[in-house]
């Protein structure tokens, strides 16, 4: 017990990712990579396309193992920490399966513990009442919309009670008005629940209105480049009109245009954003 | 049920009209039965003939009836075979494409030779092999196209393979499997009664069609190809409704 | 520079693709031969619910032997020069159906897509005429060509069985081409809209190329219904010089030479064969300009 206490919710020491290593399509994803995410901390990875920041991720959920070096999560070994469920994941499509109802959607996670019918039917409405959706226990998940979608995928990664939410573009396929949204139901269902986030996002508001740090990727090879700390405290809708808020987005900007391992062509890229 | 209503009358009015155009164009212009016989020629043959139409359409259903279950059961058995292990794929994946391209029903004049001919077997053999292509590609497709995402939620939640069987690629499957069906119902009857033209019992549908033909019948011809065509919609109404049951999350985009 | 590479290795990997597919079904066909002999051995050691013996299963060399002896008694053709002829000969009559089917297929989903009256109209009944027997038709089909003359022009029984082929290939393609010409989105036609474009300009720069991937599988299905169609009606209406009556001939002749019937199979599956072949080749002609990732 006491060691999950002390060790951090996610810590990456030398993380390597190799594809296709020794053949003439070798792709370095991620080159010696360090990174600690601490108890009920929120971190943003955030960089352009093929920086490794989704392969990262992966590494940390063991959906794919890094070549080299070590990633613990919770304490255990990222394998480890999946088989015992240490944390919850979202993926940037909700990835709910249409033959089953919204309330079985997030069910499932509770169903593969083996949690008996009537205490995950409780455990699921309990989630669907954080999220709003308590109304929409029966419909089907194509009679939802992407942003409800999303809010039953949220809820599912929450079922077993994680410590660590890994959210991968959640909220990537989202209009901006319901991305805003979502943005603070998120930041809500934090408050309540304490849970350590890793989000990968392409936005840099997103990343800065949401996170206590953002971490600055590169690609050809992926590596953290930069790591900015954001100190806004709680956030609301003035957060996003805040001084201090233009002066966090400016400084990632800067952060993604100082990197020149993709030369000009990412900078101007990024420029545009 | 008044849904039910709705959709079912426009089809039924069509339908009313053509007849009754049939009917008049038939009766006007005096055309003879041997081009076209008036509908209510084919009627009252039909009525006429009520108990050999139905005993020769019993025949035939069964025939297709008995080759379709077993059939589904084979190419379901198969694909799931297929999409478990990469040699089964590999030698099913073209010999299945090559049966679709083939008229498999040539076929028949062998396993009647091979089989009793005096029995139903020969015909429900064939029957099967027709039926196969279309079960094991849909079904194949069904238990492979699984979205990347299921599969990595699944590996998140630490399912075991079973699970992700069960959970994911069967419930996925399913409504490909109903597609499948859809097409490999009405072949089943259409091979269950081109199988008769091949010589055998003369108690089916097909052999009754070709015998009316062949006695210059032709009302009575038509009547069987009538009862033929109520048999091929009815097996896929069947299909439609065991749609209904079985996958009602598909309500949604049937035709995509 | 990587891309004036990209088609030539897309294309050289197409073709090791298709041979790999090509070893694997000839594995597939010597594993059918091998159980073949293998039920036959297994038919003389056990009692088996069919008939293993020379005459209803002969031996796969027998098969082959067969082929090469004279057709009758004291002819100068072969079996297998009179089931060539006859493969070819259905061939050419399926094709002739194929072409008819496919141009009245099209003409009948670019009527249904420009009107909306005729898709609501006919739609229904092209779907549902995909689900009878109309094959069941055919020995009345022929029936009534054998009484129809037009001028100078008797109807020819082998017109009756291109008919056949040609309305049973016509329905899959139609409501695949109708579906095609119906793909492009809302964008698209927005834009042939914002050019002023005419209906029939939108339909040969637009629908036309866009229903390609469409078209192409309701080919293929369009292509084995014109071959089962030829077949069954060479059968069911006993027209001569095609392999449909080929099969029924020698089949009779089983008991004398058992061979000589499987010879004519083969011939009908080569028929099936040809013919999707035929359609490949349109098809490689057809989308070799397309991305061909679709099902991936």
């Amino acid at each position: 017990m006491t060691t999950t206490v002390t060790s951090p919710a996610v810590k990456a020491e030398g993380v390597w990712k190799i594809f296709n290593e020794g053949q003439p399509n070798e792709v370095t994803a991620l080159q010696d990579l360090n990174l600690e995410v601490g108890y009920g901390e929120f971190v943003a990875l955030i960089g352009p396309s093929g920086c490794g920041k989704s392969t990262l991720l992966r590494v940390i959920a063991d959906l794919t193992h890094a070549t080299r070096g070590t990633m613990q999560v919770a304490g255990l070994t990222a394998a480890q920490a999946r088989e015992q469920q240490k944390y919850g994941m979202a993926f940037q499509q909700a990835a709910l399966f249409d033959w089953r109802t919204v309330r079985r959607n997030v069910e499932l996670p509770l169903e593969l513990q083996g949690v008996g019918k009537s205490d995950r039917a409780a455990r699921a409405m309990e989630l669907l009442e954080m999220v709003q959706l308590a109304d929409f226990a029966g419909h089907r998940p194509w009679e939802l919309s992407g942003g409800m979608q999303q809010r039953v995928a949220i809820a599912r990664s929450l079922a077993v009670d994680p410590p660590l939410l890994l959210m991968d573009e959640p909220f990537g396929a989202l209009d901006e008005m319901t991305r805003e949204r979502m943005q603070n139901e998120l930041l809500r269902i934090r408050k309540e629940t304490g849970k350590s986030i890793v989000f990968v996002t392409h936005s840099i508001p997103e990343a800065v209105y949401l996170s206590d740090r953002v971490v600055v990727m590169s690609p050809r090879p992926g590596r953290i480049t930069d790591i900015i700390e954001v100190s806004l405290g709680d956030r609301n809708e003035d957060t996003r009109e805040d001084e201090r808020f233009f002066e966090a987005v400016t400084a990632v900007r800067e952060a993604l245009r100082g990197n020149h391992g993709g030369g000009s062509a990412i900078r101007s890229r990024i420029g545009e954003v | 049920m008044g849904q039910r209503l709705r959709l079912i009358w426009p089809p039924v009015v069509v339908a009313a009209v053509f007849l009754a155009l049939w009917q008049g164009i038939v009766v006007v212009n005096d055309i003879k039965p041997y081009l076209l016989p008036a509908p209510s020629l084919i009627f009252t043959s039909l009525f006429d003939n009520v108990s050999g139409v139905f005993d020769a359409t019993v025949y035939t259903a069964t025939t297709a009836f008995l080759g379709l279950m077993i059939g589904i059961v084979i190419g379901t058995l198969i694909a799931l075979l297929a999409s478990r292990f990469i040699v089964v794929n590999k030698l099913a994946t073209p010999l299945a494409a090559g049966l679709a391209a083939v008229p498999i029903i040539a076929l028949t004049p062998i396993l009647n030779n091979m089989f009793d001919i005096t029995s139903r077997t020969p015909r429900v053999l064939v029957t099967i092999i027709i039926v196969f292509f279309p079960i094991f590609v849909n079904v194949t497709r069904g238990l492979t196209q699984i979205q990347p995402a299921h599969l990595e939620l699944m590996r998140s939640l630490n399912a075991s393979a079973g699970k992700v069987a069960r959970l994911v690629r069967i419930p996925n499957a399913l409504p490909f499997f109903l597609t499948g069906m859809k097409v490999a119902a009405p072949l089943s009857v259409i091979a269950a009664l081109v199988a008769e033209y091949f010589g055998g019992p003369q108690q089916g549908l097909g052999a009754r069609i070709a015998s009316s033909a062949a006695n210059t019948a032709y009302g009575r011809a038509w009547a069987y190809v009538t009862a033929a065509i109520v048999v091929g919609l009815l097996f896929y109404l069947a299909v439609l409704l065991l749609e209904r049951l079985v996958t009602p999350w598909t309500g949604r985009a049937r035709s995509a | 520079m990587s891309n004036t590479q990209a088609p030539v290795r897309r294309q050289s990997g197409r073709l090791r693709r298709g041979l790999a597919s090509l070893g694997w079904a000839l594995a597939g066909v010597l594993l059918v031969v091998v159980m073949w002999e293998l039920v036959k051995v297994i038919g003389s050691l056990v009692t088996l619910p069919l008939d293993t013996g020379d005459q209803a299963m002969p031996h796969v060399w027998t098969m082959l032997q067969g082929a090469m002896q004279p057709e009758v008694r004291g002819s100068d053709t072969t079996v297998l020069q009179a089931v060539v002829s006859a493969t070819l000969r259905s061939l050419l009559v399926a094709m002739g159906g194929f072409a008819i089917g496919v141009a009245i297929g099209l003409l009948l989903a670019v009527i249904m897509q420009r009107f909306w009256f005729f898709e609501r109209g006919l739609l229904p009944f092209v779907i549902a005429s995909q689900t009878v027997p109309l094959i069941a038709l055919a020995p009345l089909i022929v029936g009534i060509g054998n009484r129809i003359s037009i001028g100078p022009v008797q109807w020819n029984t082998t017109y009756s069985v291109m008919f056949i082929a040609s309305y049973l290939a016509f329905f899959p393609l139609s409501v695949g081409a109708l579906r095609g010409l119906q793909a492009p989105t809302a964008t698209h036609i927005e834009l042939m809209r914002s050019y002023a474009a005419t209906p029939g300009q939108t339909l040969r720069k637009l629908r036309f190329p866009a229903s390609v991937p469409y078209l192409v599988p309701a080919m293929k299905v369009s292509a084995a219904a014109a071959v089962v169609g030829t077949v069954v009606a060479e059968i069911s209406t006993g027209v001569r010089g095609g392999i449909g009556r080929l099969v029924i001939e020698y089949a009779r002749e089983m008991t004398a030479s058992p061979a000589k019937v499987y010879v004519a199979v083969f011939g009908a599956i080569a028929v099936g064969l040809l013919a999707a072949a035929l359609v490949a080749a349109l098809d490689m002609a057809l989308t070799r300009n397309l991305p061909k990732e679709h099902s991936a």
